[in-house]
């Protein structure tokens, strides 16, 4: 009963706020430009939507620390578990000495906090970044091994002759292959793009609309 | 502005009618005859395989961000983690959920959470299967990279707002010889799934799994509006360019009140 009580308020919040955020959306200010009480009304809701989500940062950083920790105890990636927790520990522990600090001298000194992030983090996301490249090369050359249909042919045809017409040194020689080059980026790729957008789109609209009416509910109501 | 919200407004309760109107209309037991999406045939075929061998399934909603739009694809993940919960409730290893995004983590286990308490088996729940993994597109790749390799998955689902980083994710799937799944919302990243991925969902088919996968009527009412939405979107624009031809445009343009 408890819980019926407690879904079936959690649904008529998140209709009714819904709503309301949408029709913010929709008639956010009126005919002499000035906002309207929706408009506000949705700004304030989304300023108080990111705060919550700031909140959900505090939690997902202690499920994120529990898992590691399970991990770290039971022997499954001990290793980088445990490494994990240590980095995490000494990042928050200079960061939290670092806010403090400043805020008692009256300035904003987050020096290495920030070098924590431009020598450690930033380089190890930028080598992930590389990796990239070796991975799609690989996947695009497999591609017509796993799936060897029409349409896989032509996307395979289609990225080789864009990057083919790149080259500077053959797009001087053959100005006819800029052209087509062009062409395809401007006319099929676009359209192909913006049919897929609109589908999207579309699912996006019905999704919205199912959690609308209370028929979704990814809020666990 | 106004007119562009009034337009907005009227399409979403046309959009809204259409789907109350099919779904109210096939209230009878009639059977709906749905395209083959052969990637939704294979997750169907991966979750039998996954409750008979026992063996987990892992589900990725991506790392947008919940009061952006993209919120809406990872909505429609969180929708197959709902389904493929129930799905595999009899099996030893529940699935595993990861997302990048600290709010969209806290609608997961809530969705977790709710499923096994709608299926009796409350004490199933465990929190740590709804991770959130990390908060950059490449620590969020990392993360989900170490899951993959550890947690001995045998289908790997990636529905959800992804960049280019989900190309690792494919690829580490595949090196676990585990079946890929993916889709997304993102355009570029629809392209690298489309080479990457053992089974990729293009455009709309991201939002249909629901439907598919055994959700209420609505679910397919909704699929049934998109297509109606989708040929009256296709005859504005013949139109338009058919306008454009005999020279009507402008004329068309006065009447709707723009200026070119």
């Amino acid at each position: 009963m408890n819980i019926k009580l407690k879904s079936t308020l959690s649904t008529a919040i998140a209709i009714s706020f819904g709503f309301v955020v949408l029709l913010g959306y929709f008639f956010s200010v009126d005919a002499s430009g000035s906002p309207t009480m929706l408009g506000v009304l949705r700004s304030f809701f989304l300023q108080g939507a990111v705060i919550l989500a700031g909140v959900a940062l505090l939690v997902g950083i202690v499920n994120l620390i529990t898992v590691h920790f399970g991990k770290a105890q039971t022997g499954i990636s001990g290793v980088d578990s445990f490494v994990l927790i240590l980095s995490f520990t000494i990042t928050l522990g200079i960061s939290i000495f670092e806010i403090v600090f400043s805020h008692f001298n009256q300035g904003r000194s987050f020096q290495t906090t920030l070098w924590i992030f431009n020598n450690i983090q930033l380089p190890i996301e930028i080598s992930l970044m590389a990796l990239l490249v070796v991975s799609l090369t690989y996947a695009a050359a497999r591609l017509l091994t796993r799936r060897l249909t029409l349409l896989s042919i032509v996307f395979v045809g289609v990225v080789l002759f864009l990057l083919f017409g790149t080259v500077p040194l053959v797009t001087s020689q053959l100005p006819a292959l800029s052209s087509i080059r062009a062409w395809i980026l401007r006319i099929p790729a676009m359209a192909g793009a913006r049919g897929i957008l609109l589908g999207v789109a579309l699912g996006t609209i019905a999704t919205g609309i199912r959690i609308l009416t209370g028929n979704d509910r990814p809020y666990g109501g | 502005m106004i007119t562009t919200g009034i337009v907005g407004f009227a399409f979403t309760l046309i959009f809204l009618g259409l789907i109350v109107y099919f779904t109210i209309a096939d209230r009878k037991d009639t059977k709906i005859q749905l395209r083959v999406i052969p990637a939704i045939n294979k997750l169907q075929r991966a979750i039998g395989l996954a409750v008979e061998a026992g063996s987990r399934l892992h589900i990725s909603i991506g790392r947008g961000n919940l009061t952006g739009s993209e919120s809406a694809a990872a909505f429609a993940g969180i929708n197959i983690l709902e389904r493929l919960t129930r799905s595999t409730s009899t099996s030893d290893n529940p699935p595993v959920a990861t997302t990048g995004d600290a709010a969209l983590a806290v609608l997961m286990r809530d969705t977790l959470n709710t499923t096994y308490h709608d299926i009796g088996i409350d004490e199933q729940y465990d929190p740590t299967t709804g991770r959130l993994v990390g908060l950059t597109p490449f620590s969020y790749a990392a993360g989900t990279m170490s899951i993959i390799r550890d947690e001995k998955a045998s289908a790997h689902i990636f529905l959800g707002h992804f960049g280019s980083e989900v190309a690792l994710l494919t690829d580490a799937g595949e090196r676990n010889g585990d079946l890929t799944l993916a889709g997304t919302d993102n355009l570029p990243a629809q392209a690298i799934l489309y080479a990457t991925a053992q089974e990729p969902l293009v455009g709309e088919e991201v939002y249909a799994g629901g439907a598919y996968l055994g959700a209420d009527k609505m679910h397919l009412a909704s699929l049934k509006a998109q297509d109606i939405i989708r040929w009256i979107l296709a005859a504005v624009i013949l139109g338009s360019i058919a306008a454009k031809i005999i020279g009507l445009d402008q004329l068309l343009l006065n009447i709707l009140g723009a200026s070119q």
